[in-house]
């Protein structure tokens, strides 16, 4: 089937229909995954899938239906509702698609599919199972169990049309690799977490690697203990200041901007953090997993600094927030075929700094150096921060003894003001949201 | 992708929304002779058991933004899932074309993980009756979208009148009209029909000083569209307007140990995730849970007995079948402290010579089914609500809350807290911000001192996260007094 003629024959359709502007957009996708379990499969899925979401706007109002039926009634059925549910929503003037202006050219993503991935043998991703499986009992023979060593594949293509005069689609490939390994000292039992996840096989860590570190992450947290209440430095693993640097897109969202309801929206324009602290999110970043020609609703990606030298530089906007914010969308609309485009990040990372990791720990007298956290992160209204958190602490510039059952809180403003370190092991690990180790000069600690 | 396992207030509205079923009714989502072609191809290199999987999902969203209908939408998604075992392995393909040679692929694909040699058999099934926890007068899809966008017009005025600080009020009312059918090579079919609804109102509101708090609320279930009438948008709206007011001038909490007093409810988040999770069997299973091996032993203070129940009368945990075709069920997990049973789906009791619990549950054709909870409680106590908040000299009042997240292996657990109160000789204080509890499940458990005789079911609208799959779940807590739990705020001291 030619999707990219559907998409143009469902806008068609729908225009043809009464709508004033009318947007389709499809995804087409098929993907393979396996767990391994003690050198044998435990289970293997297969699947494909596809699925349209028409977009229309009749007399100022948005109506949306989705579907994966393709079959031509029901795609007349997805035509019908959304005009329908256009009946049901109230008239804005600021309702529409982007028009013109904001759909450009699209810019170069550079590669994002790789034929190696599409082609993977069908035993590579069951090999490569077993390998981090075996290379983590092997590393670490405190390991007993698993909740998961797998690994998986897909290929996605994805097709836009507007009666603006969109039209285009991309595809791209993803692999992936993980494993979630138990340690056991006999009284107790930890879990450690370790994956990766690209776009192209050869940016993919080996199998071993990420069987022995996730198995390291398992085993350095037997015999952990909790410690005292009391403030700290207080280090992030890069998986750990990925969640944070999260927490801060989040409030940086142009509909919590406008609706007054992020921490940072009174902030446009003013020094937040350090010089050294410049947060980016680049829809366009060489081999991202989110690199993409176009956001979700057709709109150019763009690099986009939220946090440049430490000054709130930017907002993050579609279509819609930007017309109501009186800014331009930064092509940060997101979505799948089953959702309204919503606002979202594209690869999002804060920039590493010069020192290593063991420098950073180096330097802190007594502290907390966080591994894995528990909970949702922060209040993005009023930035307050509060999660579980496990990790090593920190005796004179040493690791010194494993932690659990203590929370980390304070507030994403005043952790901006107390980054006071970045490492220089900036990475993307198992998603496109990259961070390098990160030291807060002061958290609460909460514990015994 | 591998998730820890969660629960949250908040779920995406992308994955509810509504409307009719185009296609004939559940008796037919699929014809019985292909189900049962779909079994033999299924089983063609000699797996041990097959089953074909049907889902069919309308669902609805209507979303409220500054006080107008910003959107409304709806979808359909459909798809068949058929999963074959072989010497306990499990092969799994599924397919969103109804065509019968796409189905008849992905039971091909399927029965790959088999490597036996082909056989001729077929496996007819027959229809078992299956019990009635929940049915609506008029399919959720069916009603108009009118309605429940006016459900959010009251809601939003509702919030607004509470009071004059009240800022934004945003609302969603998601609805999803669910027919699932089941087959298997054992003979069985049987088929659901799970209607499900839920509004949620979130407000802020603005103190002196430009200070912001947000309060949230909702409720919904296995109801038909009237449970609105008995269960109004504006009492729901005012009781997030009162959060997001009450919080207004909260002190920062203080980080440590504490005595903490639950409120009803919610708070049977807590069960959810320091207990609950732990004892589900894929878990217990590969021994990757702090529970598992130990039944019969005591791991809860007397007072603590945990049911889960899928037969909740309109429950939003409630399942008149598990998605494996099995009768949802009432099961004692905890009773006076001691361990008594895991959550069991077919695959995981097979493998360890047990009996389904009827807990197998996935998110949608797309998923394997995972061992999950239904709606998880605490039995109730006999103290009175009053009384044990007048025996607390010093603690915190933890009045609603947030999510929670726990790692089953280690049973560390939190939840967050997003109304408390000081609690000072016997009666509450000054509100607090950003409290969460942490601790180990077990121990938490044993640190229960006071059980009310309260008992309340959350309002509905819990979604739990397990393996990258979102469930609703309900969850109950009586009024609960738990001593020394680490309380983690930024105030030290």
């Amino acid at each position: 089937m030619d999707y990219q003629q559907l998409a143009k024959k469902i806008v068609q359709r729908a225009k043809k229909k009464g709508a004033r502007q009318a947007e389709a957009f499809l995804e087409v996708g098929r993907q393979s995954n396996v767990r391994v379990q003690k050198g044998q499969i435990e289970d293997l899925t297969q699947s494909t899938s596809k699925g349209v979401g028409l977009r229309v706007v009749l007399k100022d109002r948005l109506g949306f239906a989705y579907s994966s039926d393709f079959e031509p009634s029901g795609i007349d059925n997805l035509v019908d509702m959304a005009l329908k549910l256009a009946g049901a929503a109230a008239p804005d003037k600021l309702n529409g698609l982007p028009g013109g202006k904001d759909l450009g050219r699209f810019a170069d993503p550079g590669v994002l599919f790789d034929p190696k991935v599409a082609e993977l043998p069908g035993d590579w991703k069951i090999k490569a199972a077993l390998e981090v499986e075996r290379a983590a009992r092997a590393e670490e023979s405190r390991i007993i169990a698993f909740n998961g060593v797998g690994a998986g594949d897909f290929v996605s293509e994805v097709y836009v049309a507007s009666t603006e005069g969109l039209s285009g689609g991309y595809s791209g490939t993803y692999v992936y690799l993980y494993a979630m390994p138990v340690a056991s000292d006999g009284a107790n039992l930890q879990m450690g977490y370790w994956l990766d996840y690209k776009r192209f096989l050869d940016d993919l860590e080996s199998p071993e690697s990420i069987g022995r570190e996730a198995a390291r992450r398992a085993a350095r947290m037997l015999g952990a203990k909790r410690v005292k209440t009391q403030q700290v430095p207080v280090i992030f693993d890069p998986l750990v200041a990925s969640s944070f640097v999260t927490n801060v897109a989040a409030a940086a969202k142009g509909n919590a901007v406008y609706q007054k309801a992020s921490v940072l929206a009174p902030h446009q324009g003013k020094r937040l953090a350090g010089a050294h602290v410049t947060l980016v999110d680049d829809g366009l970043l060489e081999r991202g997993l989110a690199t993409a020609p176009f956001d979700g609703e057709g709109v150019p990606t763009r690099r986009t600094p939220i946090l440049d030298k430490g000054v709130l530089s930017g907002f993050l906007y579609d279509a819609f927030t930007a017309r109501k914010a009186k800014a331009r969308t930064t092509g940060n609309a997101t979505r799948g075929y089953s959702a309204l485009p919503s606002i979202g990040t594209t690869n999002l990372y804060l920039e590493p700094g010069t020192k290593t990791p063991q420098q950073l720990i180096g330097e802190v007298d007594s502290g907390l150096y966080v591994t894995s956290l528990l909970g949702h992160g922060a209040d993005p209204v009023t930035g307050a921060l509060s999660s579980g958190a496990n990790g090593i602490w920190i005796e004179k510039g040493e690791l010194a003894y494993p932690v659990q059952e203590v929370t980390v809180a304070g507030n994403l403003l005043g952790m901006l003001q107390d980054l006071d370190g970045l490492g220089n092991d900036l990475q993307f690990r198992g998603g496109s949201v990259g961070a390098p180790t990160v030291r807060f000069r002061q958290l609460t600690v909460s514990g015994e | 992708m591998p998730r820890a396992t969660a629960s949250q207030r908040r779920a995406p509205t992308s994955q509810l929304a509504p409307p009719v079923a185009r296609r004939a009714p559940v008796t037919s989502l699929l014809p019985q002779p292909l189900l049962e072609r779909l079994l033999a191809v299924a089983m063609e290199r000699g797996g041990d058991f097959a089953e074909v999987y049907v889902e069919r999902m309308v669902s609805t969203a209507v979303v409220l933004e500054e006080s107008r209908i910003k959107s409304a939408q709806t979808g359909l998604i459909q798809g068949v899932g058929v999963r074959v075992i072989s010497n306990g392995r499990v092969g799994y393909a599924f397919s969103d074309d109804w065509d019968e040679p796409a189905l008849l692929r992905a039971a091909s694909t399927a029965a790959m993980i088999a490597q036996g040699g082909g056989s001729e058999r077929s496996f007819p099934v027959r229809r078992a009756a299956v019990p009635s926890h929940y049915r609506v007068s008029t399919p959720l899809a069916d009603v108009e979208v009118a309605l429940k966008a006016d459900l959010l017009m009251r809601a939003d005025k509702a919030a607004r009148g509470f009071d004059s600080r009240v800022k934004q009020v945003n609302g969603t009312y998601a609805d999803q009209t669910r027919r699932i059918a089941v087959a298997n090579t054992e003979g069985r079919y049987t088929e659901d029909s799970q209607d499900l609804c839920r509004l949620a109102v979130s407000v802020v509101a603005q103190g002196k000083n430009g200070e912001q708090r947000s309060g949230m609320h909702g409720g919904g279930g296995r109801v038909s569209f009237n449970h609105w009438d008995s269960f109004p948008p504006e009492g729901v709206a005012r009781e997030a307007a009162r959060q997001a007011v009450a919080t207004l001038g909260a002190v920062d909490c203080a980080a440590g140990p504490q005595t903490v007093v639950l409120a009803p409810g919610w708070s049977g988040i807590l069960l959810h995730e320091a207990v609950g999770h732990g004892l589900e069997a894929d878990f217990i299973r590969k021994g990757t849970s702090l529970f598992a091996g130990k039944l019969g032993e005591k791991v809860a203070s007397d007072l603590v007995t945990v049911i889960d129940d899928g037969t909740v009368s309109n429950g939003r945990g409630s399942i008149n079948i598990d998605d494996e075709g099995n009768p949802g069920e009432r099961k004692v997990l905890i009773e006076n402290g001691i361990l008594k049973g895991y959550l069991y789906d077919g695959h995981n009791a097979k493998l360890m010579g047990q009996r389904t619990t009827g807990s197998g549950r996935r998110e949608s054709f797309k998923h394997l089914p995972l061992p999950r909870m239904t709606n998880t409680f605490l039995a109730p106590g006999d103290h009175s609500p009053e009384d044990i908040l007048k025996e607390v000299k010093r603690g915190l009042y933890c009045a609603t809350f947030g999510g929670g997240q726990v790692d089953i292996t280690n049973g560390n657990f939190v939840f967050e807290v997003s109304e408390a109160y000081q609690i000072e000789d016997g009666k509450l204080g000054r509100p607090v911000k950003n409290a969460m509890l942490i601790g180990v499940g077990p121990e938490a458990l044993k640190n229960v001192t006071r059980v009310g005789c309260d008992p309340m079911p959350d309002p509905g609208m819990g979604v739990c996260m397990k393996g990258g799959q979102r469930l609703p779940v309900g969850v109950g807590l009586p009024t609960l007094r738990i001593d020394n739990v680490t309380v983690g705020g930024t105030k030290v001291g």
